[in-house]
This record gives C-alpha cells, structure tokens and sequence, in this order.
C-alpha cells in the first residue's frame, strides 16, 4: 500500500496514477459525530475500492452513513463535531486523511470530485453559472478570463444544455432544477476528475428528468472512464447504472455485491427485506411487505449485529455478536451470521 | 428460525433507557433543559434577581432614607462613613443606587408587557388576516417606527399634561407610555414575520381542514410556535428601555424628582465628573449592570429556544 | 360500480401573478385548469404528476383549503363549493386530508393526544368529552402507536410514526374520504411499505375512499384502484390501474412510466426509454391547444390549436378517458400480475398486525421492532432513548433536532 503511485514533475505539482486500475481504497473507516448529547457513530469500519470505469452504488437509507462516506472522501465534513477516529482513505494509493490539507485540495476538482442532490442550494446565486463553472479553469488551470469562459460553453454544451452559448450569463434561478443538476455536472467533471461522487443526484427531481440525468451521467462516465461512486436510496436508480453495489446500515457495510448477483438473491436479510419492501412498476397485484421498526439510534447502535431487532431472522448469536463481512460466495460478501440461508431462500 | 425464538429472546435492553419510559419531554422543557445548562444564564438571572429584590425590598439593602441630604457630608468620598459617598447635595449615593433599581425595573417591565402587548397583537392580527389589513397595520408601524426614539420621547413627554407628575407611579407610567408608544413596532414586525412563517405550515391548514375557527388557530396553533422569537426580544428589550429611562431621566423629561432614577443621579453627578468621579461611577455601574443582566438573559433564551444559532 | 362519494366538477385554480408598486395583476397561474372526476366509496383514486402540475392544488381545492376559481366540488350530492358555514363545518368530518411531510404536519408544542383529540374538540358532538382520551388511544392503537404515548410530542417521533400519527388525526372523525397529499414520498425505503400497507389495512376496516396524491408512480400503481395522470393543471388520462399503466394512450404517460426505474438490473438496456426533450413549461404561460404538444414527439399542428378532450378512447381491449387527438396504445411496461404471491415472510412482512408495534416504544431510540407482544414492554423500553432520530436526518444533526427550532 506505501507503494509510490505517484511522480513529482518539475513544477512540484503531484500526479497521480492508479494502481492496477484500483483508484480509491476505502479501509475501515470510522466517523463519528460529538454532540452535547453524545456521540454518534455514522460509520464503524467501512472498506471498499473503485476501480477505473467502475460504478459503484452506495446503497442505503437515512442515517446509514451513505452521504457522510462521501463526505470523508471528499474531506468536506465539518470536523467538529466530526471526528475520523480511524481508518484510510487512499487515493492512487495515496491516503487522504494524512496528506497535508494544501496538497488534499489541489485533489478536488482535477482528482475527486461531487455533484450533490440539492442544485439549487450549491450554486452561487450572486454569480452566473458560466464564471462559476469557468471559475474552475481559472483557479486549478491558470487560464485566463476568455478561455475560461469558452471552456465553459463548451462544457454547458457537453451536459446539453439548449443554448449553452446564450445561457452563459444566466444565473442559477434562472434555471430549471434538471437544468441545474447539469450545471453542476458540468461543474463537477470540468477539471477531468478520475473519480466522481454523486450525492442523491436526482432525488430532487422529478422522474422525467431523473432519467435523463441518469442516462447523461453514465454517458460522461464512460466517455471519461471515470470512477463513478453513487449514493442513493432508490434501488430503481441503481439497477440501471451500477457495476457493484455496497448496502450500508447503521455505519456498516451490510453487503457488497455485483448489481445482478445482489438483485438475483440478496444475502443480507435487509437487502432482502428492502427488495420485497418496494413496489415495483411493472407488477399488478403486488402484496407489499414490510420490513417493521426504524434504523437505529446512531448514538446507540444495538450490540451484535446492528439489524438484529428488525430481523426476522435474528437468533441469540445476533444480538451479542458483531458479524464480519465475509465471503459468501464468490465475489459476495455479507455481514450475517446467516447468510448461507438469505442467499439460498 | 422461528418466531418462538424471537420471542423468548433477552431483551437487549440498555440498564439506562429503562428510566426514561413515560417520560414526556416539550419542547418548552427541552429548552429550560438547555437553559439550565448555560452559565449565562445563572448569572443574569441572579442578577436580575438581585435587582428585582433590591426594587421590591430596598429596606432589605440599606437603612438609610434616600431622601435625606447630610449637607454637611455633600462630596464625600466612598468609605467616609458611607459605602458610596455622597453626593452633591449630601445623599447617600449607595442608598439612592438601590432606591433607583425600583424606577428601573419598573419602566423596564411595563414597557416590555406594553410593547409586547401592542406590538404582538398588531403583529398577529397584521400576519394571521393579510391583505389590505397587513398592509394598513405596518405602515402605521412604520409611521411610528420612523420617529427617532429621543426626538419623539421628548415631544411626547413634554405634552402630556401635569396630571401625569402627581404621584410616583403616574411618572413612571408617563415615561412607559411614551417608550411603549415608540417602540411596539418593531415587536409588532417581528410577531408578523413569525406569524407568516407558522400560517403556512401544514399543522395550521390540517386544523383549518377540520373546520377550527380562526380563534383557536391562532390560540392553539399559531400563538405557541410563533412567540419565541418575541420573548427574546422582549427580554434584550428590557435592559434598553432600562438604558432609555436613564437616558430620558438624564435628559431631565423622564423621571423627575420626587421619584429617584439612576438616570437622574447620572445628570446631577455630571457637574463633578472631574473631582468626585465616585458620584457618577456608582449609579452608571448599576445601571450598565442592570442592562448588561437582560440582554445576557435575553442571549441565554434564545440559546435555549434557538440551538442552532449558537 | 359501488355510489359516488365525492366529485370534481370542471375545477379551476388560478392564481393572480401580481407585479409593480399598485400590485397590478399581471396574469395567472394555471394551477388546476378544469380537472375533473368521481371519486366511488371506498375506492383508491391515484392523481399522479411531476412537479408543478397542480396534483397538490387538486388535494387543497377538494379539501376546501383554497376556494376553486370556478367549477365545484359535490360531496354525495351535495355541493360543497356554494355551502354555507354550517354546512362546511359538517362536511370536514366526511373529507379529511394527510399531510405530505410529518415534520411540519403536526404541532410540536402539542401531545400527540391533544393533536389527534383536536378533531374532537371542534366537532364536540362526535364523542362525549368524558370518552375522549379512551378513543384517541384506540386510534393511536389503531394506527400502530402505542397508545401508552399519548402525551409525547411530535419530536419524539421518527418520520414514519409522525405519518401514522397524521393518519390518527384524520381518521379521528370517521371520513368517508380520506385526501392524501404524498403521504409517503418523505419516508425511507422501508418505512413506506409499513404506511402503505397500514393505509391499505385501514381502508379495508373503515370503508375510506382515498385521493392518493404522489409523484412515485409505483407507490400509486400498487395502492391504487383508478389512477388520474395530470400535466399542467389538467388531466391528460385517467382510467382503471390497469388501462393507465399496461395500456397507456396518452404519450405523457407513456413517458412517464418509461422513465419509472425498475429495481431488477435484467431488464437493464432493454426497457425502451423515451425521453422527453425540454422541461415542463411554466403554468403561467401554458401551451395552447394540447399542453403537451411543445414535448410530444407525435404532436401536429392540430395539436397546438386544438385542445383534445378527456373523451374515452380506444386502448386496445377497451377504452378509457385521454385527452390525445392521436391516442394509442404503447405498452411501455411489461406488467406481470403477481396477485396470489406472497413476499418470503422470512424477511419481511405484509401482517400489518405484525407490524403494529413498529412505531410502539421506538420512538426516539428508534432501534427496535418487537415481532410479538410478548416483546412489546421491553421495545418500549430499549425505545426510550433521548433522541429522536428523524429519518432525513444527517447524524451531524442529530444533537440539534433534539431543540427543533421553534421558531418554525
């Protein structure tokens, strides 16, 4: 892992290349938030990586620590109250959490880079969108006020915006929220960035567009072989875009599996609960089921396994013992002790 | 896998949450809860207690009659017999601070329930119906608003008639009239403000699906979410028409003898403020500690209703 | 077909866009333009849309929150619209409405039993002062709270419980129809099936008809008996569950249910898509003659001078209500009928019964989920923890949602 991935060209400036396509590790990590009323524990020992070109899906509900992954990765958590107790998160090999703050943010933008659900609260009002986005280039690239500005109708032209040309100078409520959600976009990809994280990209918008966002993030994606990390609670959403899929609960990583495998037989019994749980489009006469009770309390997580008082399943053994995330079947992993039975059933 | 084994299952119960059950938590308990834990907040509100006590009972502090001049002693310094000295005319400067706390907390409190009586009603009634009525509501408000404090203060105070200087409580009312009339406006903006931000939300319209009168709406419904930010307001407010008594008082149209004010004491001291410094220092001590107590309160408050300005 | 219990008749909502110092109007806002349909009792009528195109001002105009601009609302034959005060009060009992968002839907500085005892307090006449507190605490057990919970507050509560809690409020009088505005779209993934199942439950007991308001055209396709889709403040087409969604004649709704993500990664690549180009245009300024026609990919120049009528029109096997001057049918989903299936009970279940104790202790611990009532002391008690952990909620807030900020 200490393995140098990277070269230092003359002018200082780091590069950065993955190893054996693996561009960003995730090991163990810990979060958790201090508060006047204690601690909670968002996530408790998350391991994952995303390879070039991959897409991976970050699957889970409120509270499941989904979004604050991403937030450590992107080192934008407010710390305070966050704290990252332990845990590495590696980019080209590269650990995010040591390197010097001065170095970590010359990595958002042209390296790491975030599109988040609210558009309209994460652009700047006071500025139109094409000097926000040509910002970008003036600040990472050096380049000058008309180049920049051209890289930027090039790039609203990219993300297919009508009249990009025109629009330039608009500012972002002039905008409709699909529209700003490309905008964004543009923002997010404008420097090249080998990973991308989208935050419940489309959770704000409504399903026409949703799908036309969907379908132009993966365009981008495979364009650029960019490393796509989606964060969403709509199992629909990831059906359609994801290479792999991990499920989070409480802070944990529950499972991780290939998107057809994990649809096929899910061998968590809350994955396998949320897929009965939802009401699909293309079925009549559905009995919808349930999974009963509420995620749990991050500031007292149960022992054992942290599903275990909404599992039908639970036995003694889950409720004192913490299952690991182990191997299942090839390529599978599940955090249950009983994970042999979910994935027969 | 059965569901015999579920239910026979220990319980994994935390020892702690067990004493929690029943237990019925509003939100008015969360933030005395929140309020009991800030510093702040003790120490205004032993000083304001102190103040209260000191203008409800100021026999309980000193046995010396405010009133009575030692000629004989005028100007002399802290420690010569007295705590605080005396001043010019010979009073006892430690027993007219005390005395002077009741003419402070009274104004300060009457014009607050005035203001907040008036103004809120306005502000309610101006925020809850809209429309034509809003808008005749605020600019009135804004009329009034518009008059500076000192300017309209004085206008007003010197045209009440005589009548209001009879006794001690009609002056202290004749100074809450003219600081009530000035300054309810901008507690009427702030219970509008509050009441368009509560009207909207959908426990308001779910009682109005049920067919509740406008009364009980805003009784019920609006009045209780809408009040914090208007009793943090009021109680900073206390502490500066404390100042604003003083300062009316200083002036010469506020308070007036026979009624005893720091802010008269401040005037009458201003002749030595070169060789007997102790003359003003005291009653402009009490009176910064007085103000500096409500709007530390004040502070404490809204920390307690509003964590998420902290 | 079972009585009609409530009916829209041509509803029109405009709203004046007013401008300048002199507060000129300057034009309108088509919120609802002429909407209109029969609700049957005990039925499930879904209004699905996307955002803006008044499905939300349709839930308001027939629970009389806002007066129609013209067109009427009839509640069993009797007009509602021209009703006198005393007669409106009466038909609130009948037509009752649950909120969208369970934060907001609900007093904080209110018991949960003074919330849902309210209706009882304006309608003095429904349930004697002395039998009050017994029958909230049936409706709060009724709904799957613990009844024990009475006098908590709302922020005590997760998001699911709040909307069970929402619903105790307007059944308390015993409606015949029962609007619901998103009454799930705020709740996670998991914690939507338990309201959705408790609302099919209800129905089944008390004979509610439901105007099931959504964006989630699958939360509507599996609770729904007839769906009504609008585009821009009026209907495009409206028909039995099955005519909508396996044989759709309208292209905005074939769009819209080519867009719905399906969860199986299979059908990835295979469903055919139409995407629609362009945004949903401002109701202020609609389009003329058929409002979809700037987006259709069918439309002619018939489409953008006449309006096409919500006439029944052919869809294959039969007909049912579009307003297309060139319907026909596309099947875009591939419906199967799984009626007769039952989910693996292993790991999830369809018993609301079962369920019932879902909100019971858990409130703020969240954390717990008794399967039986043997266990429904000790959830109660792991429930009883200090925080209320909302879902939506990011854990960095859960120290401040403790003190909602009640200046809200």
């Amino acid at each position: 892992m200490t393995t140098e991935t990277s070269t230092r060209s003359a002018n200082g400036e780091v590069t950065y290349t993955p190893q054996d396509g693996r561009l960003l590790e995730v090991e163990d990590l810990h979060v958790e938030f201090h508060t006047p009323d204690g601690i909670a524990r968002a996530i408790n020992g998350v391991s994952f990586d995303l390879h070039e070109g991959e897409s991976l899906a970050i699957l889970g509900e409120s509270g499941s620590g989904k979004s604050v992954t991403a937030q450590a990765i992107m080192g934008i958590l407010d710390m305070p109250p966050a704290v990252i107790p332990h845990g590495y998160i590696r980019y080209c090999g590269h650990d995010l959490l040591t390197m010097p703050e001065e170095q970590r943010r010359k990595t958002r933008g042209p390296e790491v880079s975030m599109i988040f659900q609210d558009a309209l609260s994460s652009l700047n009002p006071v500025f139109p969108v094409g000097w926000q986005i040509a910002e970008m280039f003036r600040i990472h690239r050096g380049m000058n006020k008309s180049d920049a500005l051209e890289q930027a109708v090039r790039l609203m032209e990219r993300v297919q915006i009508p009249a990009a040309r025109d629009r330039v100078k608009a500012y972002p409520h002039q905008f409709s929220g699909g529209m700003r959600q490309r905008i964004m976009i543009a923002m997010a990809i404008a420097l090249d960035p080998a990973v991308l994280i989208a935050d419940e990209p489309t959770t704000a918008l409504d399903v026409t567009v949703q799908a036309q966002i969907m379908s132009l993030l993966q365009e981008l994606q495979q364009e650029r072989q960019m490393g796509l990390i989606l964060i969403t609670h709509d199992l629909g959403v990831v059906a359609d875009v994801a290479d792999r899929i991990v499920v989070m609960y409480a802070g944990r990583l529950v499972e991780k599996a290939d998107v057809h495998d994990l649809y096929r037989n899910p061998a968590h019994p809350y994955t396998r609960g949320l897929l009965e749980s939802i009401p699909r489009l293309d079925q009549k006469g559905q009995t919808l089921a349930a999974i009963g009770g509420l995620p749990p309390n991050l500031m007292r997580i149960p022992p054992g396994c942290a599903f275990n008082p909404r599992c039908r399943m639970a036995q003694d053994v889950c409720r004192t013992e913490l299952p690991p995330l182990r191997e299942v079947a090839p390529g599978r992993l599940s955090a249950c002790h009983f994970a042999e039975e979910v994935i027969d059933a | 896998m059965t569901e015999q084994s579920i239910v026979e299952a220990p319980p994994t119960v935390d020892p702690h949450d067990a004493g929690e059950v029943g237990e019925e938590r509003s939100l008015a308990s969360d933030a005395w809860r929140a309020m009991r834990r800030n510093p702040l907040f003790w120490v205004s509100a032993v000083m304001i207690a102190v103040f209260v006590v000191m203008a409800a009972f100021p026999g309980l502090f000193t046995r010396t009659d405010p009133t009575v001049p030692v000629l004989a002693e005028a100007r002399s310094r802290p420690g010569d017999g007295t705590w605080f000295g005396r001043d010019i005319q010979g009073y006892d400067i430690y027993a007219r601070c005390i005395y002077g706390a009741r003419a402070s907390i009274l104004v300060g409190l009457f014009t607050s329930i005035g203001t907040v009586l008036l103004g809120g009603t306005v502000g309610v009634i101006a925020g809850y119906v809209g429309g034509w009525v809003d808008s005749l509501l605020s600019r009135i408000g804004d009329v009034f608003f518009a008059i500076p404090l000192l300017l309209g203060a004085i206008i007003f105070l010197v045209s009440l008639p005589d009548f209001f200087n009879n006794n001690y409580l009609l002056i202290v009312l004749k100074v809450v009239l003219a600081l009530v009339v000035l300054g309810w406006p901008s507690l009427a903006r702030l219970m509008r403000s509050s009441v368009i931000q509560v009207k909207p939300n959908d426990y308001v319209q779910a009682a109005r699906a049920l067919g509740a009168s406008p009364g009980r709406i805003i009784r019920s419904h609006v009045l209780p979410n809408a009040l914090a930010p208007m009793i943090v307001v009021a109680t900073i407010n206390l502490g500066a028409y404390i100042a604003a008594e003083a300062t009316l008082s200083f002036l010469g149209i506020g308070l007036q003898y026979p009624a005893i004010s720091w802010g008269i004491d401040i005037s009458s001291a201003i002749v030595g403020l070169r060789t007997t410094p102790h003359m003003l220092f005291f009653p402009g001590m009490f009176l910064s500690l007085a103000v500096l107590a409500f709007i530390m309160l004040g502070d404490a408050v809204r920390d307690a209703l509003d964590p998420k300005s902290r | 077909m079972p009585e009609v219990v409530l009916s829209a008749h041509d509803l029109v909502k405009h709203y004046p866009i007013k401008k300048g110092v002199l507060r000129r109007t300057v034009g309108h806002v088509k919120a609802v333009d002429g909407v209109s349909f029969d609700l049957h009792k005990g039925e499930t009528l879904g209004i699905v849309g996307e955002s803006g195109c008044g499905k939300s001002t349709l839930g308001r105009l027939l629970m009389r929150l806002e007066e129609p601009t013209a067109g009427s609302v009839v509640f069993e034959g009797q007009d509602w619209s021209g009703a006198s005060a005393r007669d409106t009060r009466r038909l609130r009992r009948d037509i009752q409405i649950v909120f969208q968002d369970p934060y907001t839907s609900l007093n904080p500085r209110m018991t949960v039993g003074d919330i849902i005892g309210e209706p009882f307090e304006i309608h003095p006449d429904v349930v004697p002062r002395a039998g009050r507190r017994k029958r909230v605490q049936e409706l709060l057990d009724l709904v799957g709270l613990n009844p024990e919970h009475i006098n908590r507050y709302p922020h005590q509560f997760s998001g699911g419980q709040r909307q069970r809690i929402g619903i105790a409020r307007g059944i308390a009088l015993n409606p015949k129809v029962l609007v619901c505005d998103e009454p799930v779209s705020a709740l996670d993934v998991s914690v939507q099936a338990q309201v959705v199942n408790l609302m099919e439950q209800l129905q089944d007991e008390l004979g509610l008809a439901y105007v099931f308001i959504a964006h989630d055209l699958s939360v509507v396709r599996h609770i729904s008996d007839r769906v009504g889709v609008m585009y821009l403040g009026k209907l495009a087409e409206i028909g039995e569950e099955d005519e909508v969604y396996a044989r759709p004649t309208h292209p905005y709704t074939q769009a819209l249910l080519s867009a719905v993500p399906v969860p199986d990664p299979t059908l990835r690549g295979k469903r055919e898509q139409i995407v629609l180009v362009g945004d949903v245009p401002s109701p202020a300024n609609p389009p003329s003659g058929c409002r979809f026609h700037t987006r259709c990919w069918k439309a002619q120049d018939v489409c953008s001078t006449d309006e096409p009528e919500l006439v029944q029109r052919p869809d294959g096997r039969g007909s049912h209500l579009s307003a297309c001057h060139f319907a026909e049918v596309r099947r875009v989903v591939e419906t199967t009928d799984v009626s007769g299936e039952n989910p693996d009970d292993r790991f999830a279940s369809p018993d609301v019964s079962e369920l019932s104790d879902a909100g019971a202790g858990l409130g703020p611990a969240g954390g717990g989920e008794s399967l039986g009532s043997a266990q429904a002391g000790s959830t109660a008690r792991r429930a009883e923890a200090t925080n209320p952990a909302p879902e939506g909620a990011d854990p960095a807030r859960l120290a401040t949602d403790d003190h909602q900020d009640p200046t809200r």
